[in-house]
């Protein structure tokens, strides 16, 4: 647990000592931000608090929680200090766990962010109609977007040429999970992809707690399908740690030598 | 008593990819089946050249690696299916300036990994600043680790590495980049823990460090061990031999060949220093040996020759390159 801590306030610490990375988390979003705005500022208000706001928001959460989670192993890597944290008897796991709790700390920072900017520089003003159910959504997608980490870290950590893999699949989630326009607009077959991945009711939730929740029974219902889908990644992730710490010792990817 | 590290027939075996036209994977055997014992509270040195399979040894020795077969033991713990028991009571130093966090400061490094190590907050603000004392490093602790020099950050690794008190220590090359000096300071620390009682396991090419620290050494070249003793036996190994070292300019491959084959002349070993090459003759009877080498070497500009008994280094050359 403590190791879990530490492993937060370091990975918080190394990553906010990166330039490259403060600007991916203060500044990247602004623009990002912005150009939404600039594309839905003439649509209907509704639309524009809910994609501007929780898109962006939300894909500078995802995105810093997930990549730069999977990033650091690399990073780690490179630095010669993957073999140490691996073989630490402290256990590789908690130490992941904790290196992406503090990218996720850091994640919440960049959406706060993006509110602050839209309201500042433009008036926009998010009104939460229940914000009760709104920050239990926001809870639950966290822990979701963790999950899923979870599952790159350990991905990452058997692979050495996973790098590419990792900015392949930005935008196709962000695309299929409906982060700035309602996936029923997809292709059908697609949408089988979509509700495998935790996201897109993350998405669906929050947008939900924003406007006001009008049939409460299919909210608890989302609830419980995004908390079930993260459930099975994090048991997803138990397997595939056990296989990742066998297989990397025969492999010999933890290093680069 | 127990060995500290018991290894038997250790294979390893790395799956290489060839180039596409060769097409598929081979395999390249980096250990071939090498097997030795380190007893408790003992130095001992793994000497070779680059590629002999040493790192490869560490590697699976520190539960970084598996091995392919073979039988490897430290502590009495099996390194492949026991690397959670054993994890606590070893640690490792690798040299070079990677395995450490550059942007935390010395201390910030030994707090977080005595945190991996599950120290306990009262054993850690005991140990961290005796380690930063014992390798000098306490005046400059809470300077960013990218501001050291190669032999601060070599040293701040040796802290690092002994952050939960292991009993047994294994060392890659640890005076890798330094200068005379930081390497002596550092064989220092090296002797420190054998007064602790501490077994280590150390990597080196360079044979003098050998020599120096080692109680016994293992010469390894290419996954195999070419030979395993204390180093004064190592260098019995050579006991009536000598070496004839010649140096000269622009040699020929040929002269060489017609040197090896002058009677008497077991091996002949080229270094090339600028245009000069030096060359070492081993051979057991000198006075016997040197009418023909100077015979062969009429042609060509001697600068210097002298004859002299033979050392450890010899004995390496002669392991690793005699027999070919
Ligand atoms: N991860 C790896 N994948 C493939 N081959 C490897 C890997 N690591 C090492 N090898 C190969 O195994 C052999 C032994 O390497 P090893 O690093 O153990 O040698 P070493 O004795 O430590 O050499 P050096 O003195 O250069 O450090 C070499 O031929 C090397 O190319
Ligand atoms: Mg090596």
């Amino acid at each position: 647990m403590k190791l879990i801590l530490s492993s937060c306030f370091l990975q918080m610490q190394l990553s906010f000592s990166r330039s490259m990375f403060r600007y991916c988390l203060l500044v990247d979003p602004i623009f990002f931000a912005l150009i939404t705005y600039m594309i839905y500022k003439d649509s209907s208000v509704e639309n524009f608090i809910a994609y501007v706001i929780l898109g962006t928001g939300l894909s500078s959460l995802f995105n810093n929680i997930v990549f730069s989670s999977a990033g650091d192993i690399d990073r780690e890597r490179y630095m010669g200090t993957l073999e140490m944290i691996f073989t630490a008897p402290g256990g590789f796991r908690n130490i992941i766990l904790g290196k992406i709790i503090g990218n996720t700390l850091l994640g919440l920072l960049s959406m706060l962010v993006v509110v602050v900017f839209l309201n500042i520089f433009f008036g926009v003003n998010m009104k939460i109609a229940s914000p009760m159910f709104f920050v239990m959504a926001m809870l639950l997608s966290v822990v979701s977007f963790i999950a899923i980490s979870l599952i790159m870290a350990a991905i990452f950590t058997l692979s050495r040429n996973s790098r590419g893999l990792m900015n392949c699949i930005s935008y196709p989630v962000m695309i299929l999970c409906g982060f700035y326009f309602p996936i029923t607009i997809l292709p059908e077959w697609s949408r089988v992809f979509s509700y495998i991945l935790s996201p897109t009711w993350a998405v669906k939730l929050l947008r939900e707690a924003v406007y006001g929740i009008k049939d409460y029974s299919s909210f608890y219902m989302e609830s419980g399908i995004l908390l079930a889908l993260s459930a099975a990644y994090i048991v997803l992730f138990i397997i595939l740690a056990g296989v990742m710490e066998k297989r990397v010792r025969v492999k010999a990817t933890l290093g680069v030598y | 008593m127990e060995n500290a590290i018991y290894v038997k027939d250790l294979v390893r075996e790395y799956d290489v990819a060839k180039s596409r036209e060769k097409g598929g994977k081979s395999v390249l055997q980096a250990l071939k089946g090498i097997s030795f014992e380190v007893n408790k509270g003992e130095i001992f040195g793994l000497l070779g050249p680059n590629g002999a399979g040493k790192t490869t040894t560490i590697k699976i020795l520190t539960t970084m690696l598996t091995s392919t077969s073979g039988e490897a033991r430290v502590l009495g713990y099996d390194v492949n299916r026991h690397e959670k028991e054993l994890r606590n009571h070893i640690n490792f130093i690798f040299g070079g300036e990677r395995g450490l966090y550059w942007r935390l400061s010395a201390r910030d490094n030994l707090m977080y990994f005595s945190d991996l190590y599950r120290l306990d907050r009262k054993t850690r603000t005991k140990r961290v600043p005796e380690l930063l004392e014992m390798v000098g490093l306490a005046d400059r602790a809470d300077e960013k680790v990218e501001r050291y020099s190669k032999g601060m950050k070599q040293r701040l690794q040796i802290a690092r590495g002994l952050i939960n008190d292991p009993k047994v220590v294994f060392l890659d090359e640890p005076t890798l980049g330094l200068d005379p000096i930081g390497a002596r300071e550092l064989k220092g620390i090296i002797k420190e823990l054998k007064s602790l009682d501490k077994t280590i396991l150390l990597t080196t090419h360079y044979m003098l460090e050998a020599d120096e620290l080692c109680d016994r050494i293992a010469i390894i070249d290419k996954g195999e061990i070419k030979a395993l003793d204390t180093p004064d036996k190592l260098k019995k190994l050579n006991a009536n031999m000598s070496v004839i070292e010649v140096t000269t300019i622009g040699i020929s491959g040929q002269a060489i060949e017609e040197l090896k084959l002058v009677n008497g002349v077991q091996l002949v070993n080229v270094q090339d220093m600028d245009q000069q090459q030096q060359l070492q003759i081993h051979c057991e009877s000198p006075s016997m040996v040197v009418q023909g080498v100077l015979g062969v070497l009429s042609q060509f500009k001697v600068i210097d020759m002298c004859i002299r008994e033979a050392t450890l280094e010899d004995a390496y050359v002669k392991l690793v390159e005699g027999k070919e």
